[in-house]
């Protein structure tokens, strides 16, 4: 319950404040959210798997956040950032369908 | 190789670390660790996840709305300034009236100064620089309308047949037609052909002397109305393109008018040629596109 609230509670500040995002940090901010999404599914899959580690939870959040974002920027320096951004995004999606898909199985049995 | 790492992309959904973690508690035997400061940093990491979500989404609606206010002020740019230039060319055919008047007043007055005008004006027909009017041809030219056997589920954003459309070309080939049968003064949808005028193309649309002219194009020919349709009918270009608009179903039609008029054409700049005086800085050359 608590870690819902957390969120709430982060969207309601992200969208009261509105906080200025620095232009150079702008193209990486959608590929930190897909990665931000996977760690928070993989974390609540954990939870109902019942095996879930608030340290290893907290880790895979930063490193996927961090990781996907140099990997998008390597490639923009590299020339190659938009597909990248598709590797990232395709790699992510998969792991998210993944576990929505443990999810979906504990919670409706099916 | 190739099969496996798909396999593991599908298979390991969830970081193995979890596994790893919860088997070194089990060998722990279970040590109880301080679960509330666990909670704390869930619930500040969720919030920072939120936080994320919540900073993209607005950024992402910014530039979509930034997008749309930058286009909708450059398309009231594009207004205003046409409304100006609209603006200076009346003013400009004002004022070049008024030179016109005043010189002919001038040179009324000697006789020098009366043939000095009547060379002028002969020069100012030829140039067309002066508004005409007379009998003539009026030849109109229109793109296909939309064909009605088209796809009606892509229809409103199929792309065009250029061929469908009339082009600079077909223009060109009426015009020199025209002055080929004996036209003495030319306009496309009211811009007069001068001596310098082009036609061309710009992306979609005609340019005559630099203006968008716009679909349908109707092009006045002054001249003795006879000869002028019996040559320009006889010229074999003519008959080409009489039937690629039969193809292509552009509307190509001409009639005789009893009466044309045709305004003047906008005096070509000077670019090179600098008038002599003492005080004339370098000529400022605009670049004609």
């Amino acid at each position: 319950m608590i870690p819902i609230l957390g969120l709430a509670a982060g969207v309601l500040l992200g969208l009261f404040f509105d906080p200025t995002v620095p232009v150079w940090l702008q193209p990486y901010l959608p590929i930190a959210v897909v990665a931000a999404l996977d760690a928070v599914f993989g974390g609540f899959r954990a939870r109902l798997d019942g095996i879930f580690d608030a340290k290893v939870f907290v880790i895979s959040f930063v490193s996927n956040v961090v990781v996907a974002a140099l990997i998008v920027f390597l490639g923009d320096q590299l020339g190659v950032g938009a597909q990248l951004s598709t590797a990232v995004v395709v790699v992510l999606g998969i792991r998210i369908f993944g576990n929505a898909a443990a999810i979906r199985r504990h919670v409706f049995r099916a | 190789m190739g099969a496996s790492l798909l396999d593991a992309v599908l298979a390991e959904t969830l970081d193995p670390a979890y596994a790893q973690a919860a088997a070194a508690r089990s060998s722990d035997g279970g040590a109880p660790r301080p679960r509330r400061w666990d909670r704390v940093v869930v619930a500040l990491t969720m919030a920072v996840a939120g936080l994320l979500v919540a900073v993209t989404y607005d950024q992402a609606a910014a530039s979509v709305e930034g997008r749309d206010e930058v286009r909708v002020a450059l398309v009231d740019d594009i207004r205003t300034d046409s409304a100006v230039s609209d603006e200076l060319a009346a003013q400009l055919e004002s004022l070049r009236t008024e030179v016109t008047r005043t010189r002919d007043d001038l040179l009324a007055a000697s006789a020098v100064g009366q043939r000095a005008r009547d060379a002028l004006a002969r020069a100012e027909e030829s140039a067309g620089a002066v508004p005409v009017s007379g009998p003539g041809l009026l030849v109109t030219l229109a793109n296909a309308d939309p064909s009605a056997d088209e796809d009606p589920v892509g229809g409103g954003t199929a792309e065009e047949d250029p061929r469908e459309q009339v082009q600079d070309g077909d223009l060109q080939l009426v015009v020199n037609a025209l002055w080929a049968a004996g036209a003495e003064a030319i306009s496309i949808n009211g811009q007069r052909l001068g001596p310098t005028t082009a036609i061309r193309f710009a992306g979609e649309a005609v340019l005559v002397d630099f203006r968008p002219v716009t679909n349908p194009y109707e092009i006045s020919a002054i001249g003795d109305p006879d000869s002028l349709s019996a040559e320009f009918l006889a010229s074999p270009e003519v008959g080409a393109l009489a039937v690629i608009s039969q193809t292509f179903g552009l509307r190509f039609e001409y009639a005789e008018e009893e009466e044309l008029s045709v305004p003047a054409a906008s005096v070509p700049e000077l670019r090179s040629a600098v008038p002599e005086g003492p005080d004339d800085p370098a000529p400022d050359p605009t670049p004609g596109g």
